[in-house]
């Protein structure tokens, strides 16, 4: 009890004992206020990249493509793991407005609607027709025309608030589509007619996924008319990959071993067939692994800031160790009279570690509480800023933010917490040892007093 | 001085503050070095690829070398060259196929230095039996490795004389409609030579060509040649207002005598320097840095929490020192002056230390870089991420100077409160025999 009670002691009547909780409270704020908002921008990342692959992906990179992909659709469709299926192609295209001379080089992915829909978050990314999304390609302004949904950074200007200039209804627009189709054998076919393969196809709507390289570089196409562009529409289809949705209760890594299993006996049971050697190009990886790549990018930007915060959080230490020495330097007569009625060493450091757990929770308390009040504020003063200034955190014409993440990880904030408390315990313990090896019979010398 | 160099002696725990600010110091150190350094190579990498001025037009244009002449007879301009883009795929082989961006330049010999080409070739390739040659960016035709980020470079000198593929779209009018179609345009072309600038948008998705080859493909029925925009570099002592000021009156005189050109399109002509075009991206990033140290500024402060503490408890220990020289007939504000100079002094050194740390760590940025894949596995720099292959590592000594001046300002600030305590010490009270 007695360590209680001299701990709070020390806390409220040792004025400098503040000085070690306000550090940790400076430093648990700024860390919470920023490992939030990065938090929330990878969370959001990886969101919006589920979302836009779905579970597991079976597919090439290569032009080609692959072929025998409905016999295999067929095989999963049949699996109880399974939720949904959608093919996809995907392709480099050059296309042009109908007046314009200038090609200019995208993505085309082909995919049926409904069905991709059912597996990745395309319904949800439409604007027009995000709630009928089986009418995503028919243009509104002519049903029997084939429709195109276009990035949206591709056809819409963000304002600086990061909100995009939506029509009442899609504009009526054609775009030519260019591809050059190639063989199953990775040849250019129609080789010798100079002929690429070019469709009118008429904006239908706009697709916000929230990823910046996607919106600003995709068109997607039907299916069917993606392949005959493509050159894969032949007798034998061929198509890009197939994405997989699993049901709620199955685990990632469990689906996709599943599916990767069905995927091998598959490969085997079709050699010697004609195109099997394109099945060989074919991986069957998890969303996760599919967009590695951008993923781990964002994800090493928050373990370099973490280690920068980890590298300053040191002066902290120093400060609790400091504000320690000096309390315990006032204090050898307390230690003294301690000691001298039986309170052994580690009780001695027992005291001093529960002063330092005070400090550091009360630091946590204030740290936190001043984040989650600034981070509750945090949109509201940026639009402050920009209104008044001209200062936004990030130009939202530039970068592919909406909202500044403000909602605190519990995870994040408990590693905070207790980064902050053992950084507090580490800095008292030696002034704890100290105290800890005096002795009455000299902290109590009349020349000490 | 005495009194500084004793407690700094004695007082082991000053070395703590010393440690904290050099701490601080070599971290926003290395932080603005390597931002900063990021922010310069970025504008720079684009002088180098676009030249130090672009002229672009609103539509392409012929007689360009007529221009050429005028803009290289100024004093202001070293060497103008037309360029002309276009996309397409580019085909390496058996289901190899990319989609390319194809830059169509008038100085392709030279256009590169030595290091930047694989072949370590410096004068132009031997166009062998391909009439037709080109250059690619190394991101073309190989894909730097998974765990170190660098290129097999002796297998991409294979790829040297491969004959590869372009398939572009030329929009023509076909005669009997007089509509516009797109027709396949196809160019084989020689590999003579792999770039490697280090930019990474640049050794991805470049290919270069002569731009009278790229008109030939994208214009088979004109007469004359095209090019899309002017690429300027300026003399060394040229001023850039003036320069900027000049060739655009050189370019409206030219658009008007060869061109006739309309007074919109001329007026619509983009005449800019590289820096201009990216100053958009460039003040973002700049605002990026700031705030990223800010944060660290603001984290940086419990440095002076740290020193006040640390200086708090040296006025309280060494009181009767202070008293023993008031008593002598030193003011207070000579009193006060020990400290605030003690902290000047702890500043110095912290700062001095810092900055020696932060030096060592940009200079060696690469090999830090390079030590923590080996032993973690983990690779923090991609060319793929960072646009480039090498982390900047030169110190902003500019920046460096300023955060030393500012931590020595908040060390002195750390040391005002425990100085004033210092200042009103009385000796009577200090010194009475009780």
């Amino acid at each position: 009890m007695y360590k209680i009670i001299l701990s709070f002691r020390y806390l409220l009547k040792r004025r400098i004992s503040y000085l070690a909780f306000l550090a940790v409270a400076l430093c648990v704020f700024i860390v919470v206020v920023v490992m939030t908002v990065i938090t929330g921008l990878v969370r959001d990342f990886k969101v919006n990249n589920h979302k836009w692959v779905g579970d597991c992906i079976v597919g090439t990179e290569s032009l080609v493509g692959f072929a025998y992909y409905e016999d295999f659709i067929k095989r999963i469709e049949k699996s109880d793991f399974i939720e949904g299926i959608s093919s996809v192609v995907k392709s480099y295209a050059l296309v042009r407005g109908r007046d314009s001379e200038e090609g200019i080089g995208i993505e085309i992915m082909g995919i049926e609607p409904v069905k991709h829909s059912g597996v990745t978050g395309f319904g949800e990314t439409l604007y027009h027709r995000k709630n009928d999304v089986s009418k995503a390609f028919v243009p509104a302004h002519d049903p029997n025309l084939v429709g195109c949904v276009v990035g949206i950074d591709r056809w819409l200007v963000r304002d600086a608030k990061g909100r995009y200039s939506y029509e009442v209804s899609p504009v009526e627009a054609a775009l030519l589509v260019s591809c050059f189709p190639l063989t199953s054998k990775g040849a250019l076919a129609k080789a010798g007619a100079g002929l690429v393969n070019t469709k009118t196809f008429y904006y239908s709507d706009t697709s916000h996924s929230g990823l910046a390289r996607v919106d600003s570089s995709f068109v997607y196409l039907p299916l069917e008319e993606a392949q005959l562009l493509c050159g894969m529409g032949g007798s034998v289809k061929r198509i890009s990959a197939i994405h997989i949705k699993f049901k709620p209760n199955v685990k990632l890594e469990d689906g996709c071993d599943k599916v990767a299993a069905l995927w091998k006996k598959f490969i085997e049971e079709k050699k010697g067939e004609k195109q099997a050697e394109l099945l060989d190009t074919v991986t069957v990886q998890s969303w996760k692994e599919y967009r590695r790549p951008f993923i781990a990018a964002m994800e090493k930007e928050q373990t370099m800031l973490t280690i920068m915060f980890a590298l300053v959080g040191v002066t902290t230490v120093f400060i609790v160790l400091v504000v320690f020495y000096m309390i315990v330097s006032h204090k050898s007569k307390d230690v003294g009279i301690l000691k001298s009625i039986g309170v052994s060493k580690v009780n001695i450091i027992e005291l001093f570690s529960c002063f330092a757990f005070l400090t550091g929770l009360l630091g946590c308390v204030v740290g936190v509480f001043a984040g989650w009040l600034f981070l509750l504020k945090i949109n509201q003063a940026e639009d402050f800023l920009f209104e008044h200034f001209g200062f936004q955190l990030w130009d939202r014409t530039m970068y592919a933010i909406g909202d500044i993440p403000s909602a605190i990880d519990l995870k994040v904030l408990g590693v905070i917490i207790v980064s902050a408390m053992a950084a507090c315990l580490a800095g008292a313990f030696l002034p704890s040892w100290q105290a800890a090896k005096l002795e009455a019979v000299e902290a109590l010398q009349v020349s000490q007093l | 001085m005495f009194l500084w160099l004793r407690y700094l002696h004695k007082k082991k725990i000053v070395f703590l503050s010393i440690a904290a600010v050099a701490l601080s110091v070599a971290l926003l150190i290395v932080v603005a070095s390597l931002f900063g350094g990021f922010i310069d190579v970025f504008e720079q990498s684009a002088v180098k690829a676009i030249g130090d001025v672009v002229l672009g037009p609103p539509v392409k244009f012929s007689k360009y070398e007529e221009l050429i002449e005028r803009l290289e007879r100024m004093n202001v301009v070293e060497e103008a060259t037309a360029t002309l883009s276009a996309q397409g795929l580019l085909h390496l082989g058996k289901g190899n196929v990319r989609g390319v961006e194809i830059w169509g330049v008038s100085n392709l010999d030279t256009r590169f230095s030595k290091p930047e080409r694989v072949s370590g070739n410096e004068y132009p390739v031997s166009k062998g039996k391909h009439p037709v040659y080109g250059f690619v960016g190394i991101g073309v035709v190989a894909e730097p490795d998974e765990e170190t980020d660098e290129y097999d470079f002796d297998a991409v000198k294979k790829l040297i004389g491969e004959q590869a593929v372009l398939t572009m779209g030329a929009v023509m009018k076909a005669q009997e409609e007089g509509k516009a179609a797109v027709r396949r345009r196809t160019v084989k072309f020689a590999i003579a030579d792999v770039v490697f600038t280090g930019v990474y948008y640049l050794d991805k998705e470049l290919v270069y060509l002569p731009i009278e080859e790229l008109q030939k493909v994208l214009y088979p029925n004109g007469s004359e040649g095209v090019a899309g925009q002017i690429q300027i570099r300026l003399r060394a002592d040229a001023e850039t207002d003036v320069a900027l000021a000049q060739i655009r009156g050189v370019w409206e005189a030219f658009a008007t005598e060869h061109l006739r050109w309309e007074p919109y399109l001329i007026r619509g002509t983009v005449i800019a320097t590289a820096k201009q075009m990216q100053s958009k991206y460039v003040a973002e990033f700049r605002k990026q840095m700031g705030v990223l140290l800010l944060i660290f500024g603001v984290v940086s402060l419990s440095a002076v929490l740290l020193i006040f503490c640390i200086f708090y408890m040296i006025v309280e220990t060494r009181q009767k020192d202070i008293a023993i020289i008031k008593s002598c007939g030193a003011t207070n504000s000579s009193a006060a002056s020990i400290f605030v100079g003690f902290g000047v002094c702890v500043g110095l050194i912290g700062s001095g230390t810092g900055m020696i740390l932060g030096d060592i760590v940009t200079k060696n940025i690469n090999t830090i870089e390079e030590w923590i894949r080996v032993i973690f596995g983990l690779k923090l720099w991609k060319s793929s991420v960072y646009m480039f292959s090498k982390i900047p590592n030169e110190v902003d000594w500019e920046s460096a100077l300023l955060i030393a001046l500012s931590a020595v300002v908040a060390s002195a600030v750390g040391a005002l409160i425990p100085a004033i305590i210092a200042a009103r010490t009385r000796p009577v009270n200090i010194l009475s025999y009780e």
